[in-house]
């Protein structure tokens, strides 16, 4: 049964049938095989599947990203970054790091990045003589950084499954983020020294403070999201809704860039963007549903039981499996099949969540950006006019570096945890 | 139709038990197993329980749409999830301070209130849900960031509680705020200071770990409800058994009865001892003081849904 | 055909986004009356539930403009008749697919029509679970567009050849 049904899963994925789809449909196949369950299950889990307070977090944040695309603060964002890092050689390339790094901050969703920084600065990076490869990469391979910096999507719901603490979760990823984004930085360095990319003049003081005070109101929200949650003013749900609000805010009253009549559009890429994941997350808890018909989590406890001891290789295999499975899966349905089925294993070895949640998140967020299916990946291919083939060999050296950031803090995970730990040591 | 008995492809009946806890020493849990243990040894293996603990959803609405559906065939809810199957009656049961002691609570569940109970889950779900036997999830107190050595002391402070009518309404006469935080988030919640308080049996705060977090170290035992939880069968199905399968559950549901209580019992001690342990503290309460303010309350509650009889009985069981 | 799809995706847009201001504006009124120190219970449950009723919603409307993401290379391989022959196939795939879950929507509706929100029993959650056959009777409308939109590019080439 379960062989026939990866193969159904297989070819449907082959042919072309959404795949959000192929999950529903193997989830119905393989419910009708069971003679005492109904049918009606499919359709009733994945209403049930949506019914998380938590999942709210999704459209909020990327309507927050939304708005700060559609207010021109990522505009903002990026002259600034370019004031700070333009300077460098390929100075266009660090700024394009940078800012998703402060874009990171607001935005829990890291496709938004890759489309609003991707739209300015690919296209004058390539006319600044950069090449596509460059351009495409640098771009798609940064966003990562925004599920990775908090606030993050992924890690609220992987803290809704796992009850991790948020705040710790959120505090972890900042070290992580920073070293990513630093290594695609000096990564970048070599390469723009080596195809000598043009640097930047270096911009007034007089402008360097202008261009920071406007962005202030911007920068804040990080400050104020973070703040909030761990002051706990609101919880990691709620304070999506204050990250859009507080965005709407600062760009119609403080900003003045963002009217009325932007708020359909906004709301629209908004309700269009989260549905798409959000319902393949609808299709994948029936098929959660299935797995747990075959107790799958018990039998992946039992099996790593007997063969495998040693938390190291857990955590290999971990890595190794979430890489696959994100080629194909996003990382939101990909965490409801699977984050339950590895837990009780990673709770016995002792692996703390909090670590646990590090590395899936990191993991996945490659995700983002390895074909077939990695939206940051298709996006900045899109926006640069790229296949995805040249896009994902430009991509691959970044991917090296979050790779080797990510074995990091697997192996070495005090060096993540070092923020919360000092913020709040209750957290653990 | 769902509602048929399906024998496997071996010929064996097959029944699925569920509840919603996690843990898989929960009390749940041992009385869900002891069920399985006496259906499959009764019925010399012709019929086979498969336990699902919490893996079949967390949340009890959806056992209880499973069981609707036929997708279970054996689950838990509590009173407050009965209730949103538009059987207001039940509700009655997650009214606080409706029982006084443990005992009372056995002498209403195991006498005529019980049946009547029953007989009412069984004709107003038109034969979806046949009552099976009545567990316990323990007696609820109240924890949070300071002791109550008063009603007064709960002036102003933050509670998470139930959200369905009777349990905030009574909350909100003592002058605490109901404030809806979901289980999952509350741990947090309480660290975090987003509640002031929470109220539950130790056995589920405990092993949450709520005890440990600055919002949850003080326990006061209010005792306000001492807890009933249903242990439920689809009626259709059940019909469809023969008579001989019949008794066999029958027979392993009163023996998971006993099972579940005791080890509620033990796990409450258990789980105060842990908290005491771990370093919160615990007081007792003069109760009158809440009962006074819960009786109205209760009345009109009882009149509302129509159940006034059933509350005179209850009271009148009382030592 | 195109002109009802239309009209259908546009009022189906609308409801979606609708639902989506008003669970962001639920959150944000959760967080005032909670520092006000007023309690408002219903706000989780009526914030799930317009967020489930947008999402399904969107998740339609993304039917129509063929947004779920979908591995095209072997469509992008095939040309001209052939590829629409598959294409006609996936449609028929989606087709009978959405046909189920409108049927297992329609029977899970009529399970749970009088169940009732906990924190507010004058609502049935009958509201709630209509959600999936609405949702599966606009999607089998989108995919019958474009069966129809297939057949005709091939009948279009059956013409030129
Ligand atoms: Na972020
Ligand atoms: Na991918």
């Amino acid at each position: 049964m379960g062989i026939m049904l990866l193969a159904i899963f297989l070819v449907l994925m082959i042919i072309g049938v959404p795949i959000a789809f192929v999950i529903g449909i193997v989830a119905l196949l393989g419910i009708s095989g069971i003679p005492y369950t109904p049918e009606a299950t499919v359709a009733m889990k994945m209403v049930n599947g949506l019914d998380s307070f938590v999942l709210l977090a999704v459209p909020l944040f990327i309507l927050a990203a939304n708005l700060m695309n559609s207010g021109k603060i990522s505009e903002k964002l990026i002259e600034l970054a370019l004031a700070i890092v333009g300077p460098i050689r390929g100075g266009l390339a660090h700024a394009n790091v940078l800012v998703s790094m402060m874009f990171a901050g607001v935005s829990g969703a890291a496709q938004a990045d890759t489309a609003g920084v991707g739209k300015v600065l690919i296209p004058s990076m390539l006319r600044k003589g950069y090449d596509k490869e460059t351009a495409v990469g640098v771009t798609a391979a940064s966003s990562t950084v925004g599920v990775v910096i908090p606030p993050s999507i992924p890690m609220i719901i992987f803290a809704g499954l796992t009850n991790a603490s948020i705040g710790a979760l959120f505090l972890g990823g900042i070290i992580p983020g920073i070293l990513i984004g630093v290594g695609m930085m000096v990564l970048i360095y070599f390469i723009a020294l080596k195809r000598n990319y043009p640097k930047d003049a270096k911009v007034e003081m007089k402008v360097f403070f202008k261009l920071l005070l406007e962005a202030i109101p911007a920068l804040l929200t990080p400050v104020i999201i973070i703040g909030g949650i761990i002051t706990g003013f609101f919880t990691a749900t709620e304070a999506a809704a204050v990250a859009s609000l507080y965005t709407i805010v600062i760009c119609m009253f403080y900003y003045k860039t963002l009217k009325f009549k932007d708020f359909p559009k906004i709301l629209f890429d908004t309700l269009a963007l989260s549905s798409l994941s959000l319902f393949a997350l609808a299709a994948a808890s029936a098929l959660g549903e299935l797995m747990s018909y075959y107790q799958l989590g018990a039998m992946a406890q039992e099996f790593f039981a007997n063969n495998i001891g040693a938390e190291w290789l857990f955590i290999l295999i971990i890595i190794v499996f979430f890489l696959f499975i994100g080629t194909f899966m996003d990382a939101i349905p990909a965490m409801i099949l699977f984050v339950p089925v590895i837990l009780p294993t990673a709770l016995e070895l002792g692996i703390d969540p909090v670590h646990l949640g590090l590395i899936v998140v990191i993991t996945l967020a490659i995700g983002l950006i390895t074909p077939p299916y990695g939206l940051c990946l298709l996006l900045a291919a899109k926006i640069g006019n790229m296949s995805t083939e040249r896009s994902f060999v430009a991509v691959i050296p970044y991917i090296a570096i979050v790779l080797v950031v990510l074995l990091f803090i697997a192996f070495f995970p005090d060096i993540a945890f070092y923020i919360p730990k000092m913020i709040n040591p209750s957290l653990f | 139709n769902t509602n048929e008995v399906d024998a496997g492809e071996d010929g064996k009946i097959k029944i699925i038990a569920a509840h919603n806890q996690t843990s898989p020493d929960n009390p749940y849990q041992t009385g869900l197993l002891k069920f399985k243990e006496v259906v499959e040894e009764e019925s010399g293996g012709k019929m086979e329980v498969e336990v699902h603990a919490g893996t079949f959803g967390t949340e009890e609405s959806e056992l209880v749409e499973k069981l609707q559906l036929g997708a279970a065939d054996v689950i838990l809810a509590s009173p407050g999830f009965m209730t949103q199957t538009g059987i207001r009656e039940v509700d009655l049961f997650s009214a606080p301070y409706l029982f006084n002691s443990y005992e009372h609570w056995l002498a209403a569940v195991d006498g005529k209130v019980g049946q009547e109970m029953a007989q009412i889950i069984n004709e107003k779900s038109d034969n979806s849900f046949k009552l099976l036997g009545y567990w316990s999830a323990g007696v609820r107190h109240y924890y949070g960031k300071k002791p109550i050595e008063s009603v007064e002391d709960l002036r102003g402070v933050s509670l998470r509680t139930q959200t369905s009518g009777v349990i905030s309404d009574f909350w909100k006469a003592t002058g605490a705020i109901p404030s809806g935080i979901s289980w999952g988030e509350l741990y947090q919640g309480l660290q975090q200071d987003v509640v002031d308080s929470s109220e539950n049996a130790y056995p589920f705060f405990v092993q949450q770990a709520h005890h440990t977090t600055s919002n949850g170290k003080y326990i006061t035992e209010t005792a306000h409800d001492y807890t009933t939880r249903f242990l439920l069968t689809n009626g259709e199905k059940f019909d469809n058994y023969t008579k001989e399968q019949q008794e066999i559950i029958l027979q392993a549901a009163e023996a998971s009865v006993v099972a579940e209580r005791e080890a509620t019992m033990e796990q409450d001690e258990e789980y105060k001892e842990k908290a005491i342990e771990d370093g919160a503290e615990v007081n007792e309460i003069d109760r009158q003081p809440f009962i006074d303010i819960a009786t109205p309350i209760l009345n009109d509650f009882a009149k509302e849904i129509e159940v006034e009889g059933l509350l005179q009985q209850i009271r009148s069981l009382e030592d | 055909m195109k002109k009802m799809t239309n009209a259908i995706e546009k009022i189906q847009i609308t409801i979606g986004v609708i639902f989506l201001c008003v669970f962001f504006g639920i959150i944000v009124l959760q967080i005032v009356t909670r520092h006000l120190g007023i309690s408002v219970v219903w706000t989780e449950e009526a914030a799930n539930y317009s967020f489930i009723w947008a999402v399904f919603m969107g998740a339609a409307v993304m039917v129509n403009r063929r947004e779920h993401f979908n591995f095209d290379f072997l469509v992008q391989k095939l040309k001209g008749k052939k590829r629409a022959y598959l294409s006609i196939f996936n449609d028929a795939i989606l087709f009978i697919f959405n046909i189920c879950i409108f049927l297992l929507g329609v029977q899970v509706v009529s399970e749970f029509w009088n169940y009732t929100w906990s924190s507010i029993p004058q609502m049935k959650m009958g509201y709630v679970w209509l959600v999936i056959p609405v949702m599966a009777a606009t999607m089998l409308i989108y995919t019958t567009s474009h069966f129809v939109e297939h057949i005709r590019i091939i009948k279009a080439k059956e013409v030129h050849e």
